[in-house]
């Protein structure tokens, strides 16, 4: 049987995580996605903080990241996500509306492992994480440390 | 005594001046014999030394001593004893010596006199001449444009000229006597380096410690008007190296001044102007980073949603109701490319331009790959010409290409035969234009200013799709290499779109 890794969505909008956890459901990626609403809460789940202090389990095997976030936004959670050295192997997808070409390259200056800019059509949109989320949580062999699932 | 007489112009110097001697000491001599004649004793002495004296002042010391010897012989031989002979007394001995020594002594007393007079003479020749100079440099003075006043150390106006007259109003006369400062008002520059300038004392300063001074000066003319001149101070010294006045030149800038300041204050409105520019640019910036982000977002949810429920509650609704699902959807999907095309062309005016020598056949090949699955299957003719080079940015201008072959592939689509030709023609001398003709449908002339419009369409949705930017994208992209576009059409017989760009 596969291996499914753990995803960490990051994502402010609440209609767009529905919208991906219906794209990720059809593949049956949903059961191991951890959502955190905004940049601050996703350090909190990387950092075993706040209300991730007794998570179980090592790091996500993928981090969907979106760049617009309160708090802390998108481009500072890649900036100390890549800057620590338990952190940086986690592989990062930025997933955005914006097809803004600064956006691209201060992400991939950063570091970030891929970027993609989420379809207007449904379609398209569920093609796209959902084959995201295969690669990412099936095919690819997260760096040591993180979670899988049997 | 260097001059020969006027009268005897032909006769040498030399024996003229010898002349003199001998023929003065024989008139002395006659006129001697004459007077002892008439029996008036002892007047031959004074007149012997009268005719030395007159030969030693007009011929000069050698014909004086001529003179001296004859009158000598002559006295002794007729007018002393024994006479008519040259025999001498021992008892007139003294005689002679007082005679020789008188002699010598108005001999003497002649050249000094001479000598005194000739340089009296060369130097009134010299005043003379330096009179003249002066006259000269002083009319010249006059003539010239520039204003030139003299004044001294008390700052009283000495001297002039006529330049100084026509700029401020006052005459010489008017002028020469009254103190500078009272009759200009001079007012002296603001820039200076001190923090408590007293202009004139620094300047008195720097003019007594380098001898000049230049600087912008306001000066009052004498019709109270004010009057900005570049002034140049020149410190005239004695011959012990104190100063005694002050040459001022001025030149009238008031006309440049204005001007001067006429460009400053549009330059200042310039900078105003393009940082306000600048903020707009960033607002506009700002703007189209939160469509991106913002209005695409809800779009994406409505699509979603729509999806979502079609797939939850399509099997329960109807015909009608999945037809309103599809429009649902089908309005979605055009406002997301609406915003897309809206933001690429809001970007070309945003972006930097990256200008390098592009080859537009190079481009037009490129093109043509990219359009390689539109066109096939389809029975299309592409006609490409000779295409220049041209400075620019690259992919601007590719994108500009692809805007008018897609929209040639799009209108050419309901021929059985479409065509596309792709030209260029270099008739003019400073840019060169690129055309794109088709034979598709083309377009009424009546509308050709709307073409190039944003959100400008020529057909409706159903004919034809699109957003309405390309050519307006087109447009901007030309505008911004410095070039034109036009297009001419006509309906049902093709269209062709002109770019004339600037020759590299």
């Amino acid at each position: 049987m596969e291996t499914i890794g753990r995803i960490l969505l990051v994502e402010d909008d609440p209609k767009d995580t529905e919208l991906t956890m219906a794209a990720l459901e059809e593949y049956n990626l949903s059961n191991e996605v951890v959502v955190a609403s905004d940049g601050e809460e996703a350090l909190d789940y990387l950092y075993y903080r706040g209300k991730f202090q007794r998570r179980s389990g090592d790091n996500p095997a993928v981090m969907l990241l979106d760049l617009k976030l309160p708090k802390v936004d998108g481009f500072e959670v890649l900036q100390r996500v890549k800057a620590d050295d338990k952190l940086k192997m986690i592989p990062v997808v930025v997933l955005t509306s914006s097809r803004e070409e600064r956006d691209m390259v201060e992400s991939y200056k950063l570091g970030v492992n891929a970027y993609v800019v989420k379809p207007v059509d449904f379609h398209e949109f569920v093609n796209a994480i959902k084959e995201l989320g295969v690669f990412w949580a099936i095919i690819n062999e997260p760096p040591p440390g993180s979670v899988r699932k049997k | 005594m260097t001059r020969g007489n006027p009268w005897l112009p032909r006769i040498p110097l030399v024996v003229q001046r010898y002349g003199l001697a001998v023929s003065s000491v024989a008139i002395a001599l006659g006129v001697g014999l004459f007077l002892s004649g008439q029996n008036i004793k002892d007047v031959e002495f004074p007149i012997f030394l009268i005719a030395i004296a007159l030969t030693v002042w007009y011929a000069g010391i050698g014909p004086a001593i001529v003179a001296l010897v004859l009158a000598s012989l002559a006295f002794n031989y007729y007018f002393t004893q024994p006479r008519y002979t040259f025999y001498v007394n021992t008892s007139e001995i003294p005689y002679y010596t007082v005679f020789m020594i008188f002699a010598l002594l108005i001999t003497w007393f002649a050249a000094v006199r001479r000598r005194v007079e000739r340089n009296l003479e060369k130097s009134r020749d010299e005043l003379q001449r330096e009179v003249a100079i002066r006259t000269q440099q002083a009319s010249l003075l006059n003539l010239t444009h520039d204003t030139i006043f003299v004044r001294d150390m008390n700052d009283v106006i000495t001297y002039w000229n006529r330049g100084a007259q026509e700029l401020y109003g006052w005459s010489a006369e008017e002028a020469i006597g009254k103190r500078s400062h009272d009759l200009l008002k001079p007012i002296f520059p603001t820039q200076t380096d001190q923090p408590f300038p007293d202009h004139a004392g620094v300047i008195r300063a720097e003019l007594l410690r380098v001898g000049r001074w230049d600087g912008e000066l306001r000066h009052t003319k004498a019709d109270a008007t004010e009057v900005v001149v570049s002034s140049r101070w020149s410190l005239q010294r004695d011959d012990r190296g104190d100063p005694v006045a002050v040459l001022e030149t001025n030149n009238d800038i008031s006309a440049r001044k204005r001007w001067e300041n006429e460009i400053r204050s549009l330059n200042q409105q310039l900078a105003r102007r393009s940082t306000e520019l600048e903020a707009t640019n960033k607002e506009l910036e700002a703007f189209a980073y939160s469509i991106s982000h913002d209005l695409r977002a809800p779009l994406r949810h409505m699509a979603g949603y729509a999806e979502l429920l079609q797939k939850h509650s399509g099997p329960a609704m109807d015909d009608k109701g999945r037809r309103y699902m599809a429009m649902i959807l089908e309005a979605a999907q055009r406002m997301g490319t609406l915003i897309d095309d809206l933001l690429a062309f809001s970007r070309i005016g945003r972006a930097e331009t990256r200008e390098t020598m592009v080859s537009v056949g190079q481009l037009v090949k490129e093109v043509q790959s990219e359009v390689l699955q539109e066109t096939e299957g389809r029975n299309l003719t592409w006609k490409v010409g000779a295409l220049p080079d041209l400075y620019g940015d690259r992919s601007m201008l590719k994108l500009a290409l692809v805007n008018l072959v897609s929209n040639a592939l799009k209108f050419t689509r309901t021929r059985p035969a479409p065509e596309i030709e792709i030209g260029s023609s270099d008739e003019r001398p400073d840019d060169v234009v690129v055309f794109v003709k088709d034979n598709g449908v083309g377009f009424d002339m009546k509308y050709v200013n709307k073409l190039f419009g944003v959100f400008q369409r020529l057909h409706r949705a159903d004919e034809f799709e699109g957003t309405g930017i390309g050519l307006a994208t087109v447009q901007r992209i030309v505008h911004r290499h410095g070039g034109r576009v036009w297009a001419e059409g006509q309906i049902g017989c093709g269209a062709t779109f002109y770019l004339s760009l600037p020759k590299p």
